[in-house]
């Protein structure tokens, strides 16, 4: 019994680090944009549809990655200007609400240019390397460092360049960024470009291994929220360790209640969370 | 032709006491509900399950589904009122995820992806040809009882205090105003208008199944809210029937785009739906009847009126 | 609607003396025969939908062209029912209503039909469905209701035959949470033990992206056989982490899901290499099967557009034979097209000129003989069985 719960949990810590992408684009953006942004279902189909066509006209991998990024963070950014940002001063429900719309626009778009088959990648999939009783696939070991790399540069744009840490100062205090002479609609514009290009990629990452089609974003859209809730909304290495645990608690749910339950964990973590430590378990801080 | 627009009728005033619940959180008290279809979904089992397998009158079964939707909405706002509004949004979502999940798989209480067919409607066989009319009837019966307790809800000090807590809740809270009690509440009672209409609408179409309860309809309502205008109850039951007729004329007229595949035409009405949503918010959002706010009340000075 | 108006009119200015003889009879005459498909455009079932309507309307056509039945045209409205039953609900509506069509054709999810079942029956509307479930034939249709699909369980029976005659000890199944899922069950956990095999399942979500955990689970019973149950798009997942776990044994799975669309997606044949399929067999080699193939342009049509293509075909000869158009007078004359002996045909066509002959005929379609039992079962059916081979299905048997 304990070997398959530690495959289990091997397997939650992949799925969990290209479910971190799109949960560090989501929460950046909250981080920023002050609002719930669940366009992010329709922009994550829309960067697996777009690094998909990359990859198909012979791009390699990070080209396609980088298609990937650009497209979604266009399309969010495109978005976020012309019909959420607007209603910010409303308060962050009508912009929510808005974003729910812009995800289904989206996905219809997709739809309309796609069909609704699914597609795959066209990756040469090989056998598991196996350790000992625990066997991961080389492939997804490739996904897990892109992933990983993806983060590690995130962070070292946060944290160190100027655009970074004006990003940082804006989210913790708008207010007092402004006056220190940084421009609010410009960080929001990175913002928006930044965060849905994470999820655009983590769309791309997530659809590499298994297939595609106009729902792949709506699948982790839940996901993507519990992780960001779990680590508290609006901080980045939170939405990093919400992801590794949501992930593993998914793989877990599989042993522990069924399959077909997996999708209510997110939602029981997302209670859980709020019920017992509101502010998640790193707290609101964007950095 | 009548008998279809009689369905779409009775389909839109379902739809209207959606919209209805979804106002009296919304335009009232700034809360929000992305989980509707959850709720919907509720009151739909349960008065569906109750007069199938539990044999109790339809009427029971009505009463059970408002209770029962109203118990759901008090456990999801429980552990999200003293949160910021986003949470209640991300909450609500993953309810009605999960009120899916639940009857999808817990086939010994809800008979899974089957269904349940067979919901009796009043007086169904003696009223034959005749059960879609009276069964329109009893919508708008059920339409004007909860339009009017909305609006006693909307003009009373309560509505005040509410619209209070939306524009403010810390000022609120601050004049003396219980916030908390007065959220749960609103949206108890919401999420309790909510399981009537689901099970108004299990006795009128006899069939209910997951499938039915998808994420879509609570998109639909809330175009409804939106487009007649948030915080004013007659708004939100003329957005109601404002979205029926577009989701149903769009059927006539997607077909006659040439060129077009049927997966094309059913993503264009969907696309259609979600741009008339986000063309509502930004460019007219305060909807077609804008919100009037009664004014408070003045003590008597004798002079004005 | 104002199509039909022009029409009309058209046709009543040609017949000209006729028309002011005896205008009603005209009009009447010239009215379309109408009827539809309902068949799922987007949703789960999104993949299989546009094919079927386009068969439905191939058959349509070649009657038009041949004259239409009864002397009037025949126009076909193909809805979407979204995969989901509201929307069904809402379409059939439209359809009865409006539409006024006396038959709806290709039903698929079983949702969609158990729902939109009662609103045909109480409108006297003929319903063809392609639904397995067991409970649809059980429903009180009074006889308007007919599917060329074999339930649920007869199908699952023969299956857990065939994996017993490939000698195999240990099954277990994979299955999302469908409305066959528990009848599969209990179907395998009875006929596999009777060969002396055993039975262990999983049901699993089919939303997700991987399946790592639950292939792990799976085979940690160490099975040599594996049913995998799903549809399409969680099969590819599926199979994919069958084979990154380096799964051994025998896969079988429904030719619905596990199809050539299937084999593109994976794109890499030793993933699927040796997998059997298995389904209600399609009446191959047929010149109606031929039809289905030219009509939808594919090499190997799925056995739904073929089921499609014969809803058509009788409801239309059922016309035929009653001379007359409406619900009723197809359900009272279907079983006098699909059995009972007679000249043999596979289209619709054919079966009409037959019919103005004053022959009795026996239909036997794309998808197979198209005989039924009273509650609208098809009594009989063969079954095909396939395995992929280098990328390619080969015929194991039809049986």
């Amino acid at each position: 019994m304990i070997d398959i719960v530690v495959q289990a949990l091997v397997n939650g810590l992949v799925s969990g680090t290209l479910l971190a992408v799109p949960a560090i684009g989501f929460t950046a953006m909250f981080a920023v944009l002050r609002f719930p942004n669940f366009a992010v279902s329709g922009i994550a189909t829309l960067g697996a549809f777009a690094g998909y066509l990359a990859y198909g006209a012979g791009l390699q991998m990070a080209g396609s990655l980088v298609v990937a990024f650009v497209v979604a963070g266009a399309a969010g950014l495109l978005f976020d200007e012309v019909a959420h940002l607007p209603m910010v001063k409303q308060g962050a429900l009508p912009a929510a609400i808005a974003s729910i719309a812009s995800g289904l626009v989206l996905e219809n778009l997709v739809r309309l240019g796609f069909g609704n088959d699914p597609r795959g990648y066209d990756r040469p999939i090989a056998r598991d390397i196996r350790l000992g009783d625990i066997r991961v696939s080389p492939q997804q070991l490739e996904t897990m460092g892109l992933a990983l790399a993806l983060m590690l540069a995130v962070f070292a744009i946060l944290a160190f360049t100027r655009i970074g840490k004006a990003m940082r100062a804006s989210a913790d205090n708008p207010d007092l960024a402004s006056l220190k002479g940084i421009r609010p609609e410009r960080i929001a514009m990175i913002a928006s470009f930044a965060g849905m290009g994470l999820v655009g990629v983590g769309g791309m990452l997530l659809g590499l291994d298994s297939a595609i089609d106009p729902l792949t974003g709506t699948r982790i859209l839940l996901s993507i929220f519990a992780a960001a809730v779990l680590g508290g909304l609006g901080s980045v290495p939170g939405a990093v360790l919400g992801a590794f645990l949501i992930g593993m608690a998914e793989e877990l749910s599989v042993l522990a209640v069924g399959s077909q339950y997996r999708a209510a964990v997110g939602f029981v973590a997302i209670l859980a969370m709020l019920t017992l430590r509101p502010r998640g378990l790193l707290g609101e801080r964007a950095y | 032709m009548p008998s279809y627009l009689l369905f779409i009728a009775t389909i839109g005033g379902i739809y209207g006491l959606l919209a209805l619940s979804l106002n009296l959180i919304w335009g009232g008290a700034g809360m929000v509900n992305l989980g509707l279809a959850g709720f919907f979904a509720v009151g739909a089992y349960a008065s569906g399950l109750l007069t199938t397998a539990g044999q109790v009158p339809i009427v029971a079964g009505w009463m059970a589904a408002l209770v029962a939707g109203g118990f759901a909405g008090l456990i999801v706002t429980l552990s999200t009122t003293r949160l910021r509004q986003d949470y209640l949004a991300i909450v609500t979502l993953g309810f009605a995820e999960v009120v899916r999940l639940v009857a999808a798989n817990e086939i010994w209480l809800t008979r899974g992806t089957d269904g349940i067919s067979g919901i009796p409607g009043p007086w169904k066989s003696a009223l034959g040809q005749n059960f879609n009319s009276v069964y329109f009837l009893i919508v708008v019966a059920a339409l004007v009882v909860v339009f009017l307790v909305v609006r006693r809800i909307d003009r009373s000090p309560y509505g005040r205090a509410l619209r209070a807590i939306r524009e403010d809740a810390q000022v609120a809270q601050v004049a003396g105003k219980p916030v908390l009690r007065f959220k749960t509440e609103a949206f108890t009672l919401s999420a309790a208008i909510a399981g009537l209409a689901g099970a108004l609408y299990g006795h009128f179409t006899s069939y209910i199944a997951p499938d039915l309860f998808l994420p879509l309809i609570t998109v639909y309502i809330f175009l409804a809210v939106a487009s007649g205008g948030t915080g004013r109850p007659a708004g939100a039951l003329l957005g109601a029937y404002l979205v029926m007729t577009l989701l149903e004329s769009s059927r006539f007229f997607v077909e006659w785009i040439p060129g077009t595949t049927a997966v094309q035409r059913a993503a264009l009405k969907e696309l259609l739906i979600a741009v008339a949503l986000i063309l509502v918010l930004r460019l007219k959002p305060s909807g077609v009847l804008p919100e009037r706010i009664p004014p408070a009340p003045r003590p008597a000075t004798g002079a004005s009126s | 609607m104002t199509k039909t108006f022009r029409i009309g009119r058209r046709a009543a200015l040609a017949g000209g003396v006729a028309a002011l003889a005896s205008p009603a009879v005209v009009r009447a005459q010239a009215d379309p025969i109408k009827l539809a498909t309902l068949t799922p455009l987007t949703g789960a079932g999104g993949p299989y939908g546009p094919v079927m309507a386009k068969a439905a309307a191939s058959v349509v056509e070649e009657v038009n062209k041949a004259g239409g039945v009864n002397g009037r045209r025949v126009v076909l409205v193909s809805e979407d029912d979204q995969t989901n039953p509201e929307a069904g609900v809402r379409a059939a509506r439209k359809l009865i209503d409006v539409d006024k069509v006396s038959a709806i054709m290709g039903t698929w999810a079983s949702s969609v039909t158990t729902a939109v079942a009662p609103l045909c029956w109480e409108s006297k509307t003929f319903l063809c469905t392609v639904s397995g479930a067991d409970s649809i034939t059980l429903l009180p249709h009074q006889g308007y209701l007919v599917r060329t699909q074999p339930n649920s369980k007869l199908q699952v029976m023969r299956v857990g035959e065939f994996m017993l005659s490939l000698g195999v000890k240990k099954v277990f199944t994979m299955i999302p949470q469908t409305p066959f899922t528990q009848s599969t069950f209990d179907t395998l956990n009875a006929v596999l033990p009777k060969g002396g095999a055993t039975h262990q399942s999983l049901i699993y979500d089919d939303k997700k992206t991987t399946y790592r955990t639950e292939v792990d689970q799976a085979l940690r019973a160490s099975p040599d056989l594996l049913l995998a149950g799903g549809y399409t798009p969680d099969s590819v997942v599926l199979l994919k982490d069958l084979y990154r776990a380096g799964f051994k044994g025998k896969v079988v799975g429904f030719a619905y899901s596990i199809n050539q669309k299937l084999v593109d997606q994976v794109g890499q044949n030793e993933i699927v290499e040796g997998v059997y399929t298995f389904a209600p067999s399609s009446a191959e080699g047929s010149t109606a099967y031929d039809k289905v193939k030219a009509a939808v342009g594919s090499a190997n049509p799925d056995p739904y557009t073929c089921q499609v293509y014969d809803h058509a075909s009788m409801v239309l000869m059922a016309m035929a034979i009653a001379k007359d158009s409406s619900g009723t007078a197809i359900k009272d004359n279907i079983r006098k097209v699909t059995q009972g002996g007679g000249k043999t045909v596979d289209n619709a066509v054919d079966g009409i000129k037959a019919i103005a002959a004053g022959e009795k005929i026996d239909y036997t379609g794309a998808s197979g003989p198209c005989d039924f039992d009273e509650k609208g079962d098809i009594l009989d059916c063969k079954f095909r069985y396939e395995q992929i081979k280098a990328g390619k299905f080969t015929v194991v048997k039809i049986a």
